[in-house]
């Protein structure tokens, strides 16, 4: 399969690993790996194998030779000609390989991880690309903070897979960097990852983290609303219903056609009557049964309607000192004590009221007693400092940055024209 | 011509006011009202506008409110209005058959005095007309200003009050003095009441009151109407002139608040209504000082502290002399303050038809009432940390029933912190910890503020990025991203 063949006087797969173990330096590799051959022949000749039929990767090492190993490797997973790698090999080489130079080709990083997952999908195993993915996203980026083209590609993987434990090291720390020179991204690349991210904690029921994936996609800097943002609006609104039984304003920041077409569709309804009497929520719901089960959001949706009377019942405890059993399920619309008194249990039992149920039905409600350990005021406070010290280094950062001092600079050759 | 669009306009306001308005006023022995002695009170065309208005909301007083305003209607030279009065009374015999008689049975159209009195307006407006026509011609600036302020007077009489308010507005372009300026504005305010046009009153009181300014600043030196020598006494009356005026102004931006729904504003624009001396020539044309009084306590009852109340109100000389007009008004403020809430809600039960009979009052009686109420009510809770509600229910003269649903609906609102004891009926005041309310505020806020820093940080990078969500070249729409996300999750790569 030597296609690309020293008889048309191109390099070989020989000469191109003969280059990468020899060179020890990453960006003049990179040159010649990009322009040892035309083009459309690069792929191909990356993708095969030795004359003699040796595979190439056995000849290098992943973590010395990373670049070379990086360029083989996801040409020969794009490549359909090519043997596809074995996991072993995948696997190997995204635990082992040395980040720094990896960061000099970012592009072929996003194509090995497409790869991947391409390679797991026609296998019918989509889970096996799993770990090495989750390598790759964490070993990838100088911190996790950074958010990288392989971040959505992951992400997508873990929702697609029903696999939402495996992000949540990722999911855990908040993206606040974006450099493009790590990561050639696109909006589209943020925009998924916090749509996917927000899917896979509302399904582990961290409402809280799932708000704010929500909130960010739907935030999103935009001169246009994309669809994906709308999604994200419809399932943030669900996830806060299901928290708080109202929604949260949205950041100043959205773009208000967002909001505006969020009114014109069934959700903007299903809100204005939450929290509602549950029969009267669910005929609404099953009028709009098809919408919602198309848009997949049926789910959180019963979710909501579930937690309904949790938030009929909390209003009442701001109102009534006591209440009988029965006078409650009047206002939140359940017939039976006894259902209510399970509801009133639970949410005894989860923190979200204080109350007591006496033997004769009486509910007698308390206020909750907010409690707090020094701990806990201590590692806020740490918290505190760190965010002020980021936001101080974002100044001065921005204190030194080319635009800051031309604007300021301009402005001071300006005025004495004036 | 005009006076039939006019015509038109007019009736339409009033079946407006008519149509899908609450309750009709019941008038009987438990709220009584006397109309002789209430529209005594009114001249010239608020005497009619007053029945027309009662006749609209009480069609059992319409026979009583016809004789009335026709009476008074045919000194006037108004021919609308007359017939509008004919046409009101229409309207409340087809609401109420049975209890008030036809038309035809107690006044008939004097279809004479109309002609007579269109041909006469119709003459004198021709001729008012060509006055101005000759002095635009020649010029001169004073004339014309008083060739406009004329037509505008005339207009305004035949109840013209869209092309009155033109020729009152023309003539400010041909005004030489700030005193000039005044005059109109005055003019405009006063028209603007009749016709209740409430949110255009305020620019007319602001530009009066610049006016006003100028012109004692001008006249200082040597006004027109300083003769020399008796500088003291000009002064005096200059300032007596003054206080007339301000006194009228604020008057008027009350009226406005009021008529706007800013109680609170209105209250306080009313207080500061100077003595009734000075409005003089505004009682009967536009409106009773015992209104004033009554307009005054019911906008500070729902709005005012209870302090307040004590000291701008009651203990308020000036408006003392209003409140003499009515005195149930004094034992209204005076319940209030000795907290004797039963009397204050049934004293303003009792007088409900001669507050809902009023123009300007109508349709704010509701709020005003409910506010009146909510107020009491939160007023009467303060003192207590626990009450039984049967007692509470004894002291406002309601039902146990009646009173926890009011008590519920402002423990919802916020208004009164507390909570009702349902199986025992005490209402018990919410004691907070202040101390452990405060450390959870502050943790809540601060957890706010990180995560808004953190979206913020990530934002900007994203901006500084360039990682801008934009509209797909070509299409302007939303549809670049043409399949729905959660297929896009499953879909190939």
């Amino acid at each position: 399969m030597n296609v690309g063949s020293s008889s048309h006087g191109l390099a070989s797969l020989d000469d191109v690993v003969q280059h990468i173990t020899s060179s020890n330096n990453p960006s003049t590799l990179k040159a010649y790996l990009n322009s040892f051959a035309p083009k459309e022949s690069r792929e191909t000749i990356l993708a095969s194998t030795f004359a003699g039929g040796q595979d190439p990767l056995a000849l290098l090492d992943p973590s010395r030779n990373t670049l070379g190993y990086l360029y083989i490797l996801s040409a020969r997973l794009n490549s359909p000609v090519g043997a596809t790698p074995s996991l072993a090999v995948i696997e190997s080489f995204c635990s082992n390989f040395d980040p720094k130079q990896a960061r000099c080709a970012p592009d072929r990083v996003t194509l090995l991880a497409r790869g991947i997952v391409r390679a797991s999908e026609s296998s019918n195993n989509a889970k096996y690309a799993l770990s090495p993915l989750f390598s790759l996203v964490t070993r990838y980026p100088p911190h996790l903070s950074y958010l990288t083209t392989l971040h959505h590609i992951f992400l997508k993987l873990c929702v697609s897979t029903r696999h939402f434990t495996a992000a949540l090291p990722v999911l855990s720390v908040p993206i606040t960097q974006v450099d493009t020179t790590l990561s050639d991204l696109h909006y589209n690349d943020n925009l998924v990852y916090h749509y996917a991210g927000g899917m896979a904690l509302a399904a582990l029921k961290q409402w809280h983290k799932a708000e704010e994936f929500f909130e960010i996609c739907v935030s999103a800097p935009a001169q246009a609303p994309a669809a994906i943002q709308l999604e994200a609006y419809k399932k943030l609104v669900l996830v806060q219903l299901i928290q708080y039984g109202e929604i949260a304003p949205l950041p100043k920041y959205t773009l208000p056609a967002i909001s505006r077409m969020f009114k014109a569709t069934p959700y903007a309804s299903l809100l204005k009557q939450y929290p509602m009497q549950i029969n009267s929520l669910r005929t609404l719901v099953t009028k709009e049964h098809d919408l919602f089960q198309q848009e997949r959001n049926l789910g959180l949706i019963n979710q909501a309607i579930d937690r309904a009377p949790v938030w009929l019942i909390k209003k009442l405890t701001a109102t009534y000192l006591t209440l009988g059993l029965a006078d409650i399920g009047k206002e939140v619309g359940i017939d039976s004590p006894e259902e209510v008194r399970e509801i009133i249990l639970s949410m005894i039992d989860s923190g979200e009221i204080n109350a007591s149920i006496s033997a004769d039905g009486t509910v007698t409600f308390a206020d909750p007693i907010p409690q707090f350990t020094k701990e806990q005021l201590d590692k806020m406070l740490v918290e505190a400092q760190q965010t002020s010290q980021e936001l101080l280094q974002v100044e001065r950062y921005m204190n030194v940055s080319k635009e800051y001092l031309t604007k300021v600079g301009c402005t001071y050759l300006l005025t004495p024209l004036v | 011509m005009e006076v039939d669009m006019m015509d038109e306009e007019y009736a339409q306001a009033y079946t407006a006011k008519a149509i899908g308005k609450r309750p009709k006023v019941v008038v009987d022995d438990a709220h009584p009202f006397e109309l002789e002695a209430y529209i005594s009170g009114y001249s010239g065309r608020s005497y009619v506008d007053h029945l027309l208005h009662i006749m609209s909301v009480c069609p059992t007083l319409a026979p009583q409110a016809l004789q009335l305003a026709v009476k008074e209607a045919l000194k006037g030279r108004d021919t609308t209005l007359y017939r509008n009065v004919f046409a009101a009374y229409e309207r409340a015999h087809q609401e109420v058959p049975e209890e008030i008689p036809e038309l035809s049975a107690i006044a008939t159209l004097d279809q004479k005095w109309i002609d007579d009195t269109n041909a006469k307006n119709v003459a004198e407006r021709t001729k008012l007309e060509v006055d101005l026509k000759t002095y635009t011609s020649n010029m001169i600036k004073e004339s014309i200003r008083l060739a406009h302020r004329d037509l505008g007077d005339f207009y305004r009489a035949v109840g013209e009050q869209a092309s009155s308010l033109k020729h009152y507005t023309k003539s400010r372009e041909f005004c030489t003095t700030s005193q000039h300026v005044l005059e109109m504005c005055m003019s405009v305010l006063e028209l603007l009441m009749e016709q209740r046009s409430y949110s255009h009153i305020g620019t007319y009181v602001f530009k009066a009151e610049a006016a006003l300014d100028s012109a004692t600043n001008v006249r200082q030196p040597s006004g027109p109407q300083a003769p020399a020598g008796a500088a003291q006494a000009n002064k005096e009356k200059r300032h007596a002139e003054r206080e007339k005026v301000t006194s009228k102004l604020d008057l008027a931006t009350a009226i406005s608040h009021l008529g706007q729904g800013n109680y609170d504003k209105a209250a306080q624009s009313f207080l500061k209504v100077g003595s009734p001396k000075g409005l003089e020539d505004w009682f009967g044309k536009l409106m009773a000082p015992g209104d004033i009084a009554i307009y005054a306590t019911l906008c500070a009852l729902a709005t005012f502290p209870r302090p307040a109340i004590r000291s701008q109100v009651l203990d308020n000389d000036t408006f003392g002399m209003y409140i003499e007009q009515e005195p149930y008004v004094r034992e209204l403020l005076e319940a209030y303050i000795s907290n004797r809430f039963k009397t204050v809600l049934e004293i303003l039960d009792r007088y409900t038809a001669r507050h809902s009979l009023d123009v300007h009052l109508y349709s704010h009686m509701l709020p005003l009432t409910n506010l009146i109420r909510s107020k009491a009510l939160v007023q009467y809770f303060q003192p207590f940390s626990s009450i039984r509600l049967e007692r509470m229910s004894q002291a406002f003269g309601w039902s146990v029933e009646e009173l926890e649903q009011q008590v519920v609906s402002l423990i919802q609102s916020g208004e009164i912190k507390a909570r009702v004891d349902r199986q025992n009926k005490i209402l018990k005041a919410k004691e907070t910890d202040q101390r452990s309310a405060l450390f959870a505020k502050a943790i809540k806020s601060g957890q706010d503020m990180q995560a808004a820093n953190r979206k913020l940080l990530l934002r900007m990078r994203l901006q500084q990025a360039d990682l801008v969500v934009k509209a797909p070249k070509g299409q302007g729409g939303m549809h670049h991203i043409m399949t729905h996300p959660s297929e896009l999750l499953s879909g190939d790569y």
